[in-house]
C-alpha cells in the first residue's frame, strides 16, 4: 500500500509541477494541434478513403511520446540542473520508485495531447468521437500512458549513462512515431522494420489504442504494450542502481 | 561592415557551440532531419498524396528551419541567458549589423543540412534527383536558409523583451510544417493557410526548388525564388527595428539582463 502511495502521491506531484509549466503545456497542447490539423489536411488529401479519428488519435500519441522522449530522457538531468537529484537519491526507497513517478508524470501530461487533438478535430473539424470500442479506448488510454511512464524510465537511466543523449533523444522522434504505426500503419513500412518495431511498446500501445478507436483488436496489443513495459521498468530499474552507486563512488552524482 | 558582420557572426557562431559534440550536431542537425524526410514520404506513399519527388525535395528545403530558427534565436536570446548580452550592447559598433550577421552561419548550415538531408532522403528511399537540378538546387536551398535564418533572428529579436522565445521558436518550427505546403499539397489547403503560408520563409524555396526537379529551367523559378528573398529581407529588417526597439525599451526599462 505504501509502495502504492509513493508512486501515486509521486506522480501526482510531478504531473502538478509540469502542468505549471507554460512551456510544457503549450508544447504539449499546441505542436500536436499542428500535428493534428496536418494529418487531417493530408488525410483528407488522400484519394481513398481515410478514417478521420485515426489521424486525431494518431497526433495525439504522437504528442504523448515527445512528452515521454524528451520529458523522461532527461528526467535525471533536469532533477540534476535543479538540484534536487540529491535530495531525491537520499530517499530512503530504491532510486526506481523515486525516478519512475517522475516518468509517469511526462505520460501523464502527454495526455493534454491526446484531449487536444480530439476536442480540435471534434469541434474544428467536425470529426465524430464515435469510438469502435469505448470500453477498450478508456481502457487502453491509461495502460498505454503508463506503459510509456514505465519505458521512460528506461529511458531515463539509459540517457544518463550517455554524454549524447540529447543528440539521440533528438533523433528518435520520428522514427518511433513511424515505426510505431501511430499515423500510418506498419505494413506500409519496408519489412525489415518489423522486428524493429515488435519491441518497441509504442507500437502496441498505439495499435491498442487505434484499434479502440477506430475497430480491431485491443486487448492483445494492450497486454503486449504491458509486457514489454514491463520488462522496461526492469531493464530501466537495473540500470538506475547500476549508475546511482557509480555515481556515489565516484562522487559525480551532481556533476554533468 | 563587412568584417564586423562577417568575423563576428563566425566568432559567435563558434562561441555559442563550442559547448557542443560532433554527436549532437550529427544527431540533431544531420540525421534528424533525414527521419522527418522518411516519414512524411512513407506517409505521402500510403496516403497516395504527392509523389516521393515531392516529400524529398520539399523536406529538403525545410530541413534548414529548425538550425536557422532555432540559430536565429539564440544568436540573441542566449546572449542574455549567458550574461553576455550587456558587453554586445556596449560595442560602439552598430548592433544591427553585429545581429544580421549573426544569422549567416546559421544560413550556411542550413544550406549544409538541407544539401545532406537531400542526400539521405534519396538514398532511403531510393528516388534519384537529376543532376542537372543540383546547381539551382543549391541555389534555392541557399535562399531559402537565409531567409530562415533571418526569420529565426525575428523571433530571436522578442527574446529581448519576453521571456518564453523558446515556446515561440518552437510554435514556430511546427507551423512551418504546415504552413510552407511541405508535406501537403497546396490544393488540399485552405486559402487562409496558402496565405499565410506565402509570409512564411522555405514556402517559395520549396516550390522552386519542386520546379527545377521536375526539370524545368532556372528562369522558371526565378519568381519563387525571388518571393523568398523578398520574404527573407522582410524578415531582416523587421529583425532589425525589433532589435533597436527591444535595446531601448530594456535600457530605459533596466531590464537588459532579467529572465
Amino acid at each position: 500500500m505504501n509502495l502504492v502511495r509513493l508512486l501515486a502521491v509521486g506522480t501526482w506531484l510531478h504531473v502538478k509541477q509540469l502542468s505549471r509549466s507554460p512551456f510544457e503545456i503549450a508544447t504539449s497542447i499546441l505542436i500536436p494541434l499542428v500535428q493534428a490539423t496536418l494529418a487531417v489536411y493530408l488525410f483528407r488529401a488522400s484519394p481513398q478513403p481515410q478514417a478521420l479519428l485515426g489521424a486525431a488519435v494518431g497526433a495525439g500519441l504522437m504528442g504523448v511520446w515527445s512528452s515521454v522522449l524528451f520529458g523522461s530522457g532527461g528526467a535525471i538531468q533536469r532533477h540534476r540542473w535543479e538540484g534536487t537529484l540529491e535530495i531525491l537519491m537520499l530517499a530512503p526507497r530504491r532510486p526506481v520508485l523515486v525516478i519512475l513517478p517522475f516518468t509517469i508524470a511526462t505520460a501523464v501530461t502527454g495526455t493534454y495531447s491526446i484531449v487536444a487533438t480530439l476536442l480540435w478535430g471534434r469541434l474544428l473539424y467536425g470529426i465524430r468521437l464515435t469510438f469502435a470500442d469505448p470500453l477498450g479506448f478508456v481502457a487502453a488510454v491509461p495502460v498505454c500512458i503508463l506503459s510509456l511512464g514505465m519505458f521512460g524510465l528506461l529511458l531515463a537511466s539509459t540517457f544518463v549513462l550517455m554524454r549524447n543523449a540529447n543528440a539521440l533523444a533528438n533523433t528518435l522522434e520520428y522514427p518511433v512515431w513511424l515505426l510505431s504505426g501511430m499515423l500510418i500503419p506498419i505494413t506500409a513500412l519496408p519489412g525489415w522494420t518489423g522486428p524493429l518495431a515488435a519491441v518497441l511498446p509504442t507500437t502496441w500501445g498505439s495499435r491498442a489504442v487505434r484499434a479502440a478507436a477506430t475497430g480491431g483488436e485491443v486487448w492483445g496489443p494492450l497486454a503486449m504494450c504491458l509486457a514489454i513495459s514491463l520488462v522496461c521498468l526492469a531493464l530501466g530499474a537495473l540500470a538506475l542502481s547500476y549508475v546511482e552507486r557509480r555515481a556515489r563512488a565516484a562522487a559525480t552524482l551532481a556533476l554533468a | 561592415m563587412l568584417r564586423l558582420i562577417g568575423v563576428g557572426g563566425v566568432i559567435a557562431y563558434r562561441a555559442l557551440f563550442n559547448w557542443t559534440t560532433p554527436a549532437m550536431f550529427i544527431g540533431t542537425l544531420l540525421v534528424g532531419p533525414v527521419f522527418q524526410l522518411v516519414f512524411f514520404a512513407f506517409l505521402g506513399r500510403q496516403l497516395a498524396v504527392g509523389s516521393d519527388h515531392f516529400y524529398i525535395v520539399g523536406n529538403a528545403v525545410l530541413a534548414s528551419s529548425g538550425a536557422c530558427v532555432f540559430g536565429g534565436v539564440m544568436a540573441v536570446s542566449n546572449e542574455r541567458r549567458f550574461g553576455t548580452l550587456g558587453p554586445v550592447l556596449l560595442s560602439p559598433r552598430s548592433r544591427t549589423a553585429v545581429f544580421l550577421g549573426r544569422a549567416l552561419p546559421y544560413a550556411a548550415n542550413g544550406l549544409l543540412i538541407a544539401t545532406t538531408t537531400l542526400l539521405g532522403g534519396v538514398l532511403v528511399m531510393g528516388v534519384p534527383v537529376p543532376a542537372s537540378a543540383l546547381p539551382s538546387l543549391l541555389l534555392a536551398f541557399a535562399i531559402g536558409s537565409v531567409s530562415c535564418a533571418f526569420f529565426g533572428l525575428a523571433l530571436g529579436a522578442i527574446g529581448l523583451r519576453f521571456r518564453d522565445v523558446w515556446l515561440v521558436s518552437n510554435v514556430a518550427v511546427a507551423l512551418m510544417l504546415l504552413l510552407t505546403g511541405v508535406n501537403v499539397p497546396a490544393a488540399a489547403l485552405p486559402d487562409w493557410v496558402r496565405t499565410v503560408g506565402s509570409f512564411v520563409p522555405i514556402t517559395h524555396a520549396a516550390e522552386a526548388a519542386r520546379r527545377l526537379v521536375a526539370g524545368g529551367p532556372l528562369g522558371d523559378s526565378v519568381a519563387p525564388l525571388a518571393a523568398e528573398l523578398v520574404v527573407g529581407v522582410a524578415y531582416a529588417v523587421l529583425a532589425g527595428a525589433l532589435l533597436r526597439i527591444f535595446e531601448a525599451e530594456s535600457r530605459r526599462r533596466a531590464s537588459l539582463d532579467t529572465l
